[in-house]
């Protein structure tokens, strides 16, 4: 993967693009958590949306670099 | 022994004290303590990432920080959301007129103005944070666009660090406050609901003690409308949020409208039981008070009010058996009165008791809501009721002027920048903007504004201390946190003072705008007081114009208010379309919380437009009845003479004079005696009949309570009527 996208050639670095896709596979991960309910069973819901965030984004990341 | 008993004693009572002192600390104090910790995080969060990342000014994502910082995480993060949208779109506007207009500053500037105005109405039509979105999305164009008109090739610069600064803020802001403590707004709505669940059946109770209308409820009630608004706007907020806020979202919607149903035809009720011991018929009122007075001892628990939905379950299993006793008590004051009275007086009787059955209706699907509250959401369909549906609110000369104001503050501080050549103009031009658009929803701009410059000058003497007797002595990042953590606690403890909170928040972002934080440190007094004192020319100039386009305050606004209420009850006589009940009354409401007349100690003015939707809502329910009703009638005679009836009324609302006043009321006389001779009446069914016959009195008692705000001033308007033709 290029380090750098063009965007009507402005250069924006791929791991934006990766945090976006990061954002957009934790809200529908978030949504369906709590329409099966299933945030009960975690002792910290907001460290828990935390930690998954940032599993999500590392990987995106490591498979961009 | 004794002494040894009375050591202990003296022991206990010891340890009850520290005990009590250290649970009022925890109520009190801790949460104060924590947010300015947790303010204190974000910020410092902020800044190492902004100087880790190399922004040329990290006070920008400080400043983020500072202003979308507040006690609960819902309402940090849509603050947050709308703050990130609305640089957005200023950032792409701005990008967009510099690359058309580079060359050409005034018509750059023109360009400005009409966009700053456009968003300015927008923030006038929106509320809560979407109105401040579109605010934002008019400032920005000032930061990134006019530094632009000097260097034009910065300009893309500028704008992509300022959007990354701000999402540095808003992520350090949203983060600390959904991980470290956090405080949810479920647990304030949770408290706001059952205060007032608590509140409103001890007034119920009290209000059974009292004279009836005796004008002590109307301070509740106001609150009541008040406190309904707040809990929309928690809620608006509340969806942005994970926890049991979000899952009760719905609920918290159907609880809020179930509310006010409740809360407005409690003052009909109220209004009816006065008007009929006012004029003479006492037996009709006590009559209806033994059949009202059971409802006091079904409020009970345990000699109180209930304090949370469990003992709230108890309380609805009385009201339910209470409901189902209503009819067997109404029969009987009905058998007692029925020799004794004349046939105007039994429909006044008929009218309180349907009333009545309606109230205890509302009451108990009220209940039924908040008992549910905290049950599991799986059963959400069950719950009846609609919810609260608040919509965009277009007044165009409110949002002309506003406009107007604030494309004015840019064009006047514009050309004194152009003419003078002023190097801080762009600075003065910005907080202009920035605050004569920001406050114009504000219940009280005047007042805010007044208290925001009190901060500009405490921020001013701080950020100058601080820039240049402690900033050239730090080295190195920690010891510049240690040097800042003085200050932004100052600041960020006096947010939390309400006395203090605009105060507070306008020396936080201020005292974050001037100090010398940026990437590279340079200490030049006379810029400083260059800023300084554009800031307060700024801050002046918008004070004035507020002062000038007074849209929230002035003897006009409220008449105006007073008329747009009186639409609202044409288009309720008028439309084809019934309109329901729920968009009534919320649109009632909106109107008069644009006045900010609900939130804080009403003048004499503002308590006439308070008046004002009050009536609505007793009267407009009325109507909205006896339209639904109309629907199933058939003889053409009978709907004609209904409708002239609702059209004199609309006309009666459209222009509220004497002959107006008195043409509605005699249509309704007429059409109430009509009812017992029509034969096409006397075909109706029963209930039909009856509904018609107690909705048309109340409308017609209504009309005629002297002391109902269209009573009194109707020779007032119409006076200016005449004076007009």
């Amino acid at each position: 993967m290029p380090r750098e996208l063009a965007v009507l050639d402005a250069l924006v670095p791929t791991l934006m693009f990766a945090f976006l896709a990061a954002v957009a596979i934790i809200l529908a991960l978030d949504m369906a958590m709590v329409r099966f309910g299933l945030y009960q069973y975690v002792w910290y819901p907001a460290l828990f949306r935390l930690a998954i965030f940032v599993c999500v984004f590392s990987s995106l990341g490591l498979w961009v670099y | 022994m004794n002494s040894a008993s009375i050591l202990f004693n003296g022991k206990a009572r010891a340890v009850a004290t520290a005990k009590s002192v250290w649970r009022d600390w925890l109520r009190l104090d801790a949460p104060v303590m924590t947010y300015v910790a947790k303010v204190l995080l974000a910020e410092i969060m902020a800044l190492w990432l902004s100087l880790r990342f190399e922004f040329d000014q990290p006070r920008t994502a400080m400043m983020t920080v500072a202003i979308v910082m507040q006690s609960r995480a819902g309402m940090v993060f849509s603050k947050s959301l709308y703050r990130f949208l609305g640089t957005l779109v200023g950032v792409v506007v701005s990008f967009v007129l510099v690359s058309l207009f580079a060359q050409e500053p005034i018509l750059f500037l023109l360009c400005m103005a009409a966009w700053i105005g456009f968003c300015t109405a927008g923030s006038m039509v929106f509320r809560n944070n979407h109105a401040y979105g579109f605010v934002l999305a008019g400032y920005t164009l000032c930061i990134v666009g006019l530094p632009a008109v000097a260097s034009p090739s910065q300009t893309f610069n500028i704008g992509t660090t300022r959007i990354s600064e701000i999402l540095i803020g808003l992520l350090s802001a949203s983060l600390i406050s959904d991980v470290v403590f956090p405080a949810r707004l479920w647990d304030v709505l949770r408290d706001a609901v059952r205060h007032r669940f608590q509140d409103f059946s001890s007034m119920l109770r009290e209000a059974l003690g009292t004279e009836a209308g005796s004008g002590a409820t109307r301070p509740a009630l106001t609150r009541f409308m008040g406190d309904i608004l707040n809990l929309e706007t928690f809620r608006a907020s509340a969806s942005l949020e994970n926890d049991p806020s979000r899952l009760r979202r719905l609920r918290l919607g159907q609880l809020n409208s179930g509310f006010l149903a409740v809360a407005t035809s409690y003052h009909a009720l109220e209004r009816l039981l006065y008007r009929q011991q006012r004029n003479g018929r006492l037996e009709v009122a006590a009559a209806l008070k033994t059949c009202y007075t059971p409802m006091g001892d079904a409020l009970v628990v345990e000699g109180r009010s209930a304090r949370n939905e469990l003992e709230a379950r108890k309380i609805t299993s009385n009201i339910k058996l209470y409901a189902e006793a209503l009819p067997g008590h109404l029969a009987s004051a009905r058998n007692r009165l029925q020799n004794r009275l004349d046939a105007t007086a039994q429909l006044d009787f008929e009218t309180g008791a349907e009333l009545l059955t309606r109230f205890v209706d509302e009451l108990k699907t009220y209940l039924s809501i908040y008992t549910a509250l905290n049950r599991p959401v799986a059963t959400d369909r069950k719950v009846a009721g609609q919810a609260l549906s608040l919509r965009m609110h277009f007044d165009p000369l409110a949002v002309a002027l506003s406009g107007l104001r604030g494309a004015l503050s840019l064009g006047l501080l514009a050309t004194v920048w152009i003419i003078t050549g002023w190097p801080s103009g762009v600075e003065a031009i910005t907080l202009g903007v920035v605050t004569s658009t920001l406050f114009a929803t504000s219940p009280s701009p005047t007042h805010t504004i007044r208290h925001f410059i009190i901060g500009v000058i405490i921020a001013t003497g701080m950020a100058s201390a601080f820039d240049f007797y402690v900033l050239p002595q730090v080295h190195g990042f920690a010891m510049l946190c240690m040097a800042l953590v003085p200050w932004l606690v100052i600041c960020a403890w006096m947010t939390t003072l309400p006395s203090l909170a605009i105060i507070g928040t306008s020396t936080f972002i201020n005292f974050l705008s001037q100090v010398g934080l940026t990437s590279a440190y340079s200490t030049d007094p006379v810029l400083f007081s260059n800023n300084a004192i554009a800031d307060l020319l700024a801050i002046a100039l918008s004070g004035v114009m507020y002062a000038l386009i007074d849209l929230s305050n002035s003897r006009w606004s409220h008449r105006r208010i007073a008329k747009a209420l009186r639409r609202l009850m044409v288009t309720a006589c008028r439309e084809p379309l019934i309109p329901s009940r729920y968009r009534l009354e919320g649109d009632a409401l909106d109107l008069v919380q644009r006045l900010g007349s609900l939130q804080r100690k009403v003048s004499a003015q503002e308590k006439e437009a308070v008046d004002w939707l009050l009536s609505t809502l007793e009267i407009g329910h009325a109507i909205i009845e006896l339209r639904k009703q109309m629907k199933e009638l058939t003889d053409v005679a009978l709907l004609a003479r209904l409708n002239d009836c609702l059209d004199r009324i609309a006309r009666l609302h459209e222009t509220p004079t004497v002959v107006n006043h008195d043409n509605a009321v005699q249509a309704i006389a007429s059409i109430l005696h009509a009812m017992e001779d029509i034969p096409a009446a006397m075909a109706l069914p029963h209930a039909t009949r009856h509904q018609l016959n107690t909705m048309l009195h109340f409308i017609h008692d209504a009309l005629l309570d002297e002391e109902s705000v269209l009573y009194v001033s109707t020779p007032l308007i119409a006076e200016e009527g005449s004076n007009a033709a």
